[in-house]
């Protein structure tokens, strides 16, 4: 009591070095972890190496960096081809390391997924940051969420068990739902305008994304019933054949059209909603002046609200572009994994993830195949880390382009 | 393009919106389809279908359920009509357990209510009439008198199973435990007289023997033992069929899968994922949080620290294969071996940690879900505005004292959010898991009655990629795809769920820290 | 609930005591068995683990199915004691085994099995020969095919007309090794050749679509598609019958092997004993026939026996 300063002291000390310890624990650990998930790159890279150096015949391997991506000739063929056979049967064969052909194939699925999942994606944003009624929209954003929530796994079985033998057998179908829906919609429109003005009020354009569906699903069926019809009249009565004559291409049922669909359905969330974000997010002042001087709302999104978010939309679009690249079990479940290199979208397709995944666990540790599959991680990795690394720095711009303008975020 | 080109009075605001409003209203029904055919598919297959006896034209009988129906391929124009598949069951009978039956071949379908379907563990079901009972060789029922007693002799089974099980869950496995860990003679001898009681079990199931038929004729003895359970669907009400229904989901639920996957559960693959994502859940938080802590508050603001923050913010977007790959040979090749190098030399060359297992499984997808963890938290700790901390520390708070006190009380939400977004990223995630370890079957979950009862070593099944599995390697595909419908809904409802979650807090974090301003 | 339980269970136990006292055995075995490999074998070594584990409380089996590929390299690194697999061991495998370990592997035939070319129901197509297959299967075309068949008119088919699709297995299987062996002499796959990670893919891709032709294990038939009669050089025709694939006629028939590192001298462990033990037993043999392989001839199964040691089938 007579002097309470020594353990004040002495707490005050304690204190501080406490304090100082957890500052310390926390530095490290935070780098740390910092550390171990960029350790990723530097791993793939150190393994990837002694494919090429110190030099290609040390490690016994039969590959260069041109026998990886330039055709080879093979034996028993005229010309050199770009093949991916990594397993050998037999002591005489050697294996095949073309790796372009498991590059294009990556390409195409991510083109075509994008092709899907853009325009839906970008449309179903435009609807939703200027048309959609605020509740709805507050509905709306989260279960589009928890679309990107779905497995890929499900996604690819569905795809590749389900809908892949459905379009092959309904072949014409699915070619008339894909002409029929976009004029369908736009007559669902049209027939709006013609409505009565109290029906109109019970239908509002916010809403239209809840009832254009029943409107769909009439057009579905609508497509399927008069599928037969068309092909009789227009494909000589048997699409495949007249894809083949007419335009020399070969359907096949697990092809990039259907890994396009199950793939775009898979990114198109992530791409809405970063989309989303960025076009609700311009400054409310410039809509306001646009719309003030008379515009309409579709000419005020065209010429205003598009060219200051379309930073925000381009990131979207890469970010999905990350996405669809990297897309391992959907690719496997529903792509057919034949190594081709043709730009048919009937043709099917062999991408780099899906064959790290299956060929990864049985390739001998530290082999030539092994090595040449992790060349395959670190390309993804690369990719997918430019390409987000771009949308980051576009997004950024963004956000102060946009307090520039706007004042508010 | 321009809108202008239409007189607005007739557009309103053009056509181009109703193209918009349409790509939602796909995108919708794309989601609703996809729910409905998994939810339809997959909870369908539990209700008992009805059995139907089909006569055909040239006199053959056959019966079974009807699974669907398929018009006339596009190749076969002019010479085929409509064909039906039915599961006719009866394996070791016929040599297939499906048949397809033109609809013209068709005389007479009807519904006799004595038609019996059996549950068997090998050959699949029966699907036919039951004769006879009999115990020992001696008839305890025959013809109409042979249900009921069927239903007893059943009940009776299943009380010799459960005591069967018992055994094995009290004795027979603790004491296998015991001699794995080292030669053991009282525990030998306590093994062996457990294992001949169970022996003993055995036979007095064996005793009961079925006569059944099939509809064309031919019988077949069966040993009660190897029936599983037995129904008269043509014979159910309703009511019961509904209780069969919820029966059958809840096994599908709560037992292991049988017959190479193609019958039974998947409790092991629910277990197995729950307790894989729990452990990756208790690995990532914490450094998750210690990352974000230390990106926020105390690294220094610099240009560098920004970069690595942009870094971190990508690595969410890298591919999980790439983490898989960086699991399979860093975790399990460099770490697992020389783990194992060090400390399970007694076992090598059986790897202990060198292989794909549960621990493993766990780090990948902790590192894999890390930047979620990380960004949330950090969008959380950002929120905090700075007077909080300037406060705190005015007090004569230090600084561990404002982080702990202050600043992390307030981002608690963000942070569960974070944890919730990677528990639902990681349950549904597969490609990873295919490099580091799961197991096609492992019946035996990864948490037990063994020291040290969970087993990090073990290789465990997961949801994901039972269906990958079952679908793709399965051996008879049409009877294993109810079951990958039922998965795969059941992978989708964890997943929604524990993102509804995510959703339901964040929206709750709002409006409480909504009055804040934001940084 | 629970007096019940403790009745019965006191009654039972003396029943037990009083049937078993001479049945009780001693040499109870314990452990887990760790098994790399196969994905063909996979669905009959489940079975066989259930099985075991029926006969054995104490034992359990992991599974790890992945392609016989994956064996060979598992059971050298020591990964694995068991390596399933759908082929016999490659010299190359085999040497990289005994140059590791010092011995060979142990080789036990567990069941035959075959591949069967499917096509869809609904396909015309009865039979081929095997340069036919040569010449639709492959590119390169060692066997003996001379023109590369990609229509399904080429083969005398009308309906379906148009472009033939083909459907395989991915290239770590045995499936896919074996058949490039047998029918395509070592020679290349076309590329247009659809690879699926599973022969159920393989027989579903197939049973959508009259005009796909593929190939996978005997053991994935289903109702969906058809197995074609094979036609060999000298004109025999064999179906892929049970009994033509036992004598190994049929000519993509196949035996299903288990290989053990089992050092030269030593007696099989327990659990791996047991094992084995249930395979070559008639009871293990029957699941082989349930899961559509065939089971091995009776002098096959005792030669083996024999070979490790087994007590004879009771």
């Amino acid at each position: 009591m007579s002097d309470p300063s020594p353990s004040l002291h002495l707490r005050q000390r304690l204190r501080r070095g406490r304090d100082r310890l957890a500052t310390a624990l926390i530095t490290a650990g935070g780098i740390g972890v910092v550390a171990a998930l960029l350790a990723i790159g530097v791993f793939l890279v150190v393994e990837v190496l002694p494919l090429f150096w110190p030099a290609p015949a040390d490690t016994g391997a039969d590959v260069s960096w041109q026998a990886l991506w330039l055709p080879q000739s093979y034996e028993g063929y005229d010309a050199p081809q770009h093949r991916w056979q990594p397993t050998v049967t037999s002591a005489e064969e050697r294996p095949q390391y073309g790796m372009t052909p498991l590059v294009w194939g990556t390409l195409k699925a991510a083109a075509w997924a994008l092709v899907i999942a853009v325009p839906l994606a970008l449309g179903a944003a435009i609807h939703s940051a200027l048309f959609m009624s605020r509740r709805l929209r507050s509905r709306i954003k989260p279960t589009l969420e928890l679309m990107e929530a779905l497995p890929g796994v499900v996604i690819g079985f569905i795809a590749g068990l389900v809908l892949a033998p459905w379009v092959e057998r309904h072949l014409a179908g699915a070619l008339a739902m894909v002409v029929l829906l976009p004029p369908g919609v736009l007559i669902a429109g049209w027939g709006w305008t013609r409505l009565p003005a109290p029906l109109r009020r019970g239908l509002p354009l916010g809403w239209a994304g809840l009832w254009l569906i029943p409107w769909l699903l009439v057009l579905v069926t609508a497509a399927l019933a008069l599928a037969p019809w068309l092909e009789a009249g227009w494909f000589g009565g048997d699409l495949r054949g007249w894809l083949e004559t007419r335009l020399g291409l070969e359907y096949a049922s697990r092809n990039a059209v259907i890994v396009g669909l199950a793939m775009g359905f898979a990114v198109m969330p992530s791409i809405y909603a970063l989309a989303e974000d960025a076009l609700s997010g311009v400054p409310a002042s410039l809509a306001e002046g646009a719309q003030a001087l008379g515009a309409t709302r579709w000419q005020t999104l065209w010429q205003v609200m598009l060219p200051a978010a379309s930073p925000g939309v381009f990131s979207a679009v890469m970010i999905g572009a990350g996405r669809a690249v990297g897309e391992t079990m959907i690719v496997l479940m529903a792509s057919g994994n034949a190594a081709l290199m043709t730009l048919s979208p009937f043709d099917g397709m062999r991408s780099m993830a899906a064959s790290i995944a299956i060929e990864l666990p049985e390739a001998a540790l530290g082999g030539t195949h092994y090595r040449l599959l992790l060349l395959a991680a670190l390309a993804l990795f690369v990719f997918t880390f430019l390409v987000n690394t771009l949308a980051e720095v576009v997004r950024v711009r963004l956000r102060r382009r946009y307090r520039r303008l706007g004042g508010a975020p | 393009m321009m809108p202008r080109v239409l007189p607005r009075r007739r557009w309103g605001e053009g056509p181009w919106p109703w193209l918009a409003a349409g790509s939602v209203a796909l995108s919708l029904l794309a989601l609703g389809a996809l729910l409905l055919l998994l939810a339809g598919r997959g909870l369908g297959h539990f209700w008992p279908a009805p059995v139907a006896l089909v006569e055909l034209e040239n006199g053959h009988r056959l019966a079974g359920e009807a699974v669907k129906e398929e018009p006339p391929g596009e190749e076969a124009s002019g010479t085929r009509g409509r064909e039906r598949l039915y599961r006719t069951a009866n394996r070791d009978l016929d040599a297939g357990s499906w048949t397809w039956v033109a609809l013209e071949a068709i005389a007479d379908v009807s519904h006799p209510s004595e038609l019996v379907v059996l549950e068997r563990r090998r050959w699949g079901d029966f699907i036919g009439r039951l004769v006879a009972v009999e115990r020992d060789g001696r008839a305890l029922g025959e013809g109409a008198s042979a249900w009921p007693v069927l239903q007893a002799r059943l009940d009776a089974l299943q009380a010799l199973r459960d005591e069967q099980a018992r055994l094995r869950r009290e004795s027979i496995l603790p004491l296998a435990a015991r001699l794995a860990a080292g030669p053991d003679a009282e525990a030998s001898r306590e093994l062996a007289l457990a294992n001949a009681r169970r022996r003993a079990l055995q036979a007095e199931a064996d005793r009961d023997r079925l006569v059944l038929e099939s509809v064309d004729g031919r019988r077949l003895e069966q040993p009660l033992a190897e029936v599983v359970r037995a129904w008269r669907p043509n014979a159910m009400s309703p009511l019961e069929k509904l209780a069969a229904w919820g029966q059958g989901v809840w096994r599908f639920l709560s037992e292991g899968p049988r017959a190479a996957n193609t019958a039974g559960g998947v409790w092991p693959a629910i277990f197995g994922t729950v307790l894989m994502v729990l452990l990756m859940s208790v690995l990532v938080t914490p450094f998750g949080v210690l990352a974000a802590v230390y990106l926020n508050e105390v690294a220094h603001q610099g240009r560098l620290t920004r970069l690595v923050r942009i870094a971190v913010r990508n690595l969410a977007g890298v591919p999980s294969i790439v983490y898989g790959v960086f699991g399979l040979g860093v975790f399990v090749h460099g770490i697992g071996g020389s783990l194992d190098g060090w400390f399970f030399e007694e076992a090598l060359p059986s790897p202990t940690f060198g292989t794909g297992g549960l621990l493993w499984a766990s780090l990948t997808l902790a590192l894999l879900t890390l930047p979620v963890v990380i960004v949330a938290t950090e969008e959380g700790l950002a929120r905090i505005p700075d007077h909080q901390r300037e406060g705190a520390l005015a007090l004569g708070a230090t600084r561990l004292e404002m982080l702990a006190r202050v600043v992390l009380p307030m981002a608690a939400p963000a942070m569960l959010t974070g944890v919730i977004l990677a528990v639902a990223r990681a349950a549904g995630e597969v490609a990873p898991l295919m490099l580091v370890g799961v197991a096609k079957l492992a019946p035996q979950v990864p948490v037990d009655g063994d020291f040290p009862f969970l087993h990090l070593d073990r290789k465990f099944m997961h949801l994901g990629y039972h269906i990958f599995d079952t679908a793709f390697h399965g051996g008879d595909v049409q009877a294993a795809l109810p079951l990958v419908y039922a998965t795969a809904l059941l992978l989708v409802l964890v997943i929604l769920v524990l993102n509804l979650t995510a959703i339901f807090l964040r929206h709750h974090l709002k409006v409480r820290h909504g009055a804040l301003p934001r940084v | 609930m629970l007096r019940r339980g403790k009745v019965r269970r006191r009654w039972l136990g003396v029943l037990m005591l009083v049937l078993t006292m001479p049945m009780a055995m001693a040499d109870e075995v314990v452990g887990t068995l760790g098994a790399v490999g196969s994905d063909t074998l996979a669905g009959l070594m489940l079975r066989w683990g259930e099985q075991l584990t029926d006969r054995h409380p104490g034992v359990r089996l992991q599974l790890q199915a992945s392609g016989s590929a994956s064996a060979p390299p598992a059971l050298m690194a020591g990964t694995t004691r068991l390596g399933p697999m759908s082929r016999a061991m490659s010299d190359a495998e085999r040497g990289d085994f005994v140059e590791h370990h010092g011995y060979p592997p142990v080789a036990i035939e567990v069941a035959r099995d075959a591949l069967v070319v499917v096509v869809h129901r609904h396909n015309p197509l009865e039979g081929l020969r095997l340069t036919e297959v040569d010449a639709i299967f492959s590119d390169t075309r060692r066997c003996g095919g001379e023109q590369a068949i990609t229509r399904w008119r080429e083969l005398g088919i009308e309906r379906p007309d148009g472009p033939l699709a083909l459907h395989g297995r991915n290239a770590a299987s045995g499936t896919y090794g074996l058949f490039r062996q047998r029918a395509l002499c070592n020679g290349d796959f076309r590329v247009r050749l659809d690879e699926h990670p599973g022969s159920a893919a393989v027989v579903a891709a197939v049973a959508a679509s009259p005009r796909a032709i593929g190939y996978a294990g005997r053991n994935h038939l289903t109702a969906g598609v058809r197995a074609l009669t094979l036609v060999d050089a000298e004109g025999n025709a064999y179906r892929p019958d049970p009994e033509r694939v036992r004598q190994g006629d049929y000519p993509l028939s196949r035996t299903l092997y288990l290989y053990l590192n089992l050092p030269p001298g030593q007696a099989l462990p327990g659990p791996e004993r047991a094992f084995v033990e249930l395979i070559l037993s008639p009871e293990g043999q029957e699941t082989v026939t349930e899961l559509g392989f065939v089971a091995l001839p009776q002098a096959t199964l005792e030669r083996q026996r024999r070979r490790l040691g087994l007590n004879d089938a009771p």
